[in-house]
């Protein structure tokens, strides 16, 4: 029966050649798609590296002062008097790459005989604490380091993973804009976002270093009254004498960035969604034409011995065969972006967008194929025979 | 032919049968108390004016269509009790539908299509080409086997849909004017090849005309006016 009708296809080769492409186009687009959503998906699944309840953010606009040291100054005047208050359990401080800021600093260095990039971070001693970042292994920057011959940095498992996979990277001095000694692993610091790709982060000790200081980050103890950012705000505006600050709730910043990094991938699948449902009206449409062109057939074939089912049968498999050749097509295409790593994220996305498109593709297919095939199960055949 | 006890075998048996089409508002009736007994190797031919139900009796008797009262045995086989699944696999295996428009696929060729009452009855790819070169040998189209019916005559495209009804070797065939699209020459070449067919291998054969001249060719007529048998 398969080959009867693989012949049938094959002879209409015309209008089945057209029904497939269209179908190898929605696949195509469906596969881009879920690749996006499965690529979204799973950076949203994994941890940020840091809490964001009860976290807030004081930026100081750097318009406000020219003189970084002054400014520094400022900051450690400001983290004191921060401390002093009851809400506040601690304050760190960082450059501008803060939590969901969207500032980036990045490096790349080959002194160790192969490139490393990895973004930077620079943070002080309270900085992990304030954020409650995931230390996994060693331990945070702490008064020591102020004094230490070595310039300490603490770099997330993804640096380790990337640049040095299986060895024990613990107290290990590497070459990195000039020898640094690794005194820890984090977690994970994905501070630009939840959908942020994975990539080696670096952290450095903001006092030893001096770059400009940017962002305290406040911990604050659960149950904090909202009327405490006036209060908050009023303390900042007195210590710097200046209303260039901004206060921000870090998990407001979070549903923000989420918003702005979903509103294209909604806007895609709702293009999608309309190209499906055309597809499948498309298909409904073709498919009760070929019905009623093949009425006659159809009477036929109930006279020498079809029953009701195998006519069913026949016009469901017709089309899912013919989704089954735009399906494969797809699949040669779509199979290379893995196997040719043509873009360089993991390939089980991929896979997993091809086998969705493809349960997609079959659902759609078969749904419209379903009412037209049992309505020529349905046509009786005398009715149909006299037909011509 | 006669049974062991000298009696003639009925291959279709029908009894006060009748068919009405019914509408909201209208009620016609097509056949009005029908009996008719077709013995095992009988050609008949059923003549009538257009209209008068011949078609519908020959539906009836292939069970494409359901009688409205009476009741209809072929071969003994009480076909009331068949359901679905029991009727779709009597005609595919005890009988043979030749049709005046010749309902040929278009798309398949000449051996595919004799084939397709083969494809419903599960045999093997070579099997069914050996069966249907068989039949498209009896019918003198063997040579034309892998040509489509777009690239034959009108008698030729009848032939090979007596192919298709003899294929599966049926005791009966039922033919609704089969030289009906035909100009006299290729019909009486149709009609040739249908009454070889019953003289050689007995099929039973039941087939509507209006053309007096193929209806003189076959064993019996029957006429039919307005659904009532009138001889």
């Amino acid at each position: 029966m398969i080959q009867h009708i693989i012949k049938l296809i094959w002879k209409k080769k015309g209008s089945n050649s057209l029904i497939m492409l269209e179908i190898f186009l929605s696949f195509l687009v469906l596969f881009a798609v879920l690749s996006l959503v499965f690529y979204q998906t799973d950076r949203m699944n994994a941890p940020l590296g840091f809490d964001i309840e009860n976290k807030w953010l004081i930026q100081i606009d750097r318009k406000y002062k020219t003189d970084s040291t002054n400014l520094d100054g400022i900051f450690v005047d400001l983290k004191r008097e921060l401390m002093a208050t009851k809400y506040i359990k601690s304050v760190g401080i960082c450059n501008a790459m803060s939590p969901f800021s969207g500032s980036t600093m990045e490096t790349v260095d080959d002194a160790q005989g192969f490139p490393i990039t990895t973004r930077l971070v620079y943070a002080d001693e309270d900085f992990a604490k304030s954020l409650n970042l995931k230390i996994t292994e060693g331990r945070w920057f702490n008064e020591e380091d102020k004094s230490a011959i070595y310039d300490p940095m603490v770099v997330n498992k993804y640096f380790i993973e990337t640049y040095f996979p299986n060895q024990n990277m613990m107290d290990s001095t590497i070459d990195l804009n000039g020898q640094k000694k690794i005194i820890g692993v984090m977690e994970d610091y994905r501070y630009t976002g939840i959908y942020e790709q994975f990539q080696a982060t670096t952290f450095f000790f903001l006092p030893k270093r001096k770059p400009q200081m940017a962002v305290l980050s406040l911990d604050l103890i659960e149950g904090t009254p909202l009327s405490f950012e006036i209060e908050l705000n009023e303390l900042v505006k007195s210590l710097i004498k200046s209303t260039n600050f901004t206060i921000s709730n870090v998990s407001n910043l979070r549903d923000n960035t989420h918003k702005m990094t979903w509103l294209p991938i909604v806007i895609i699948s709702s293009i999608c969604f309309f190209l499906c449902f055309n597809v499948a009206l498309g298909l409904f449409g073709v498919l009760w034409s070929n019905i009623q062109k093949r009425k006659s057939e159809i009477g036929l074939r109930r006279a020498i011995g079809a029953h009701t089912t195998d006519i069913a049968k026949q016009f469901i498999v017709e089309i899912l065969m013919v989704a089954a050749f735009a399906v494969v097509i797809g699949l040669f295409f779509t199979i290379q972006i893995p196997i040719l790593k043509i873009i360089p994220i993991d390939s089980m996305i991929f896979f997993r967008a091809m086998f969705f498109a493809v349960l997609i593709i079959f659902a759609i297919v078969s749904l419209c194929a379903l009412y037209p095939s049992n309505q020529a199960a349905r046509i009786h055949p005398a009715t149909a025979l006299h037909e011509d | 032919m006669p049974t062991a006890n000298g009696l003639k075998k009925n291959m279709i048996q029908i009894n006060n049968l009748s068919k009405v089409y019914r509408t909201k508002t209208i009620e016609t009736t097509a056949l009005n108390n029908i009996n008719l007994h077709v013995e095992k190797g009988e050609f008949l031919s059923i003549m009538g004016p257009s209209g008068c139900g011949k078609s519908t009796l020959l539906n009836i008797i292939g069970l494409l269509d359901e009688p409205t009262s009476g009741e209809i045995k072929i071969d003994g086989n009480g076909i009331k009790t068949y359901n679905s699944k029991a009727t779709a696999k009597f005609r595919n295996q005890r009988l043979g539908f030749i049709f005046q428009s010749f309902h040929l696929i278009p798309d398949l060729n000449i051996l595919d299509n004799v084939e397709l009452p083969l494809i419903y009855r599960n045999i093997g790819r070579k099997e069914r080409k050996r069966l249907s070169e068989a039949a498209l040998e009896s019918v003198g189209l063997k040579n034309r086997m892998n040509h489509y019916p777009a690239q034959l005559s009108g008698g030729q495209k009848q032939r090979v849909a007596i192919a298709r009804a003899i294929v599966g070797k049926p005791n009966i065939i039922l033919a609704d004017e089969p030289t009906g699209n035909l100009d006299s020459a290729m019909g009486n070449e149709v009609m040739d090849i249908l009454i070889d067919l019953n003289k050689t291998s007995k099929t039973t054969i039941v087939m509507v005309t209006h053309d007096a001249n193929m209806a003189k060719r076959t064993d019996r007529l029957m006429r039919l006016y307005d659904g009532t048998q009138i001889q």
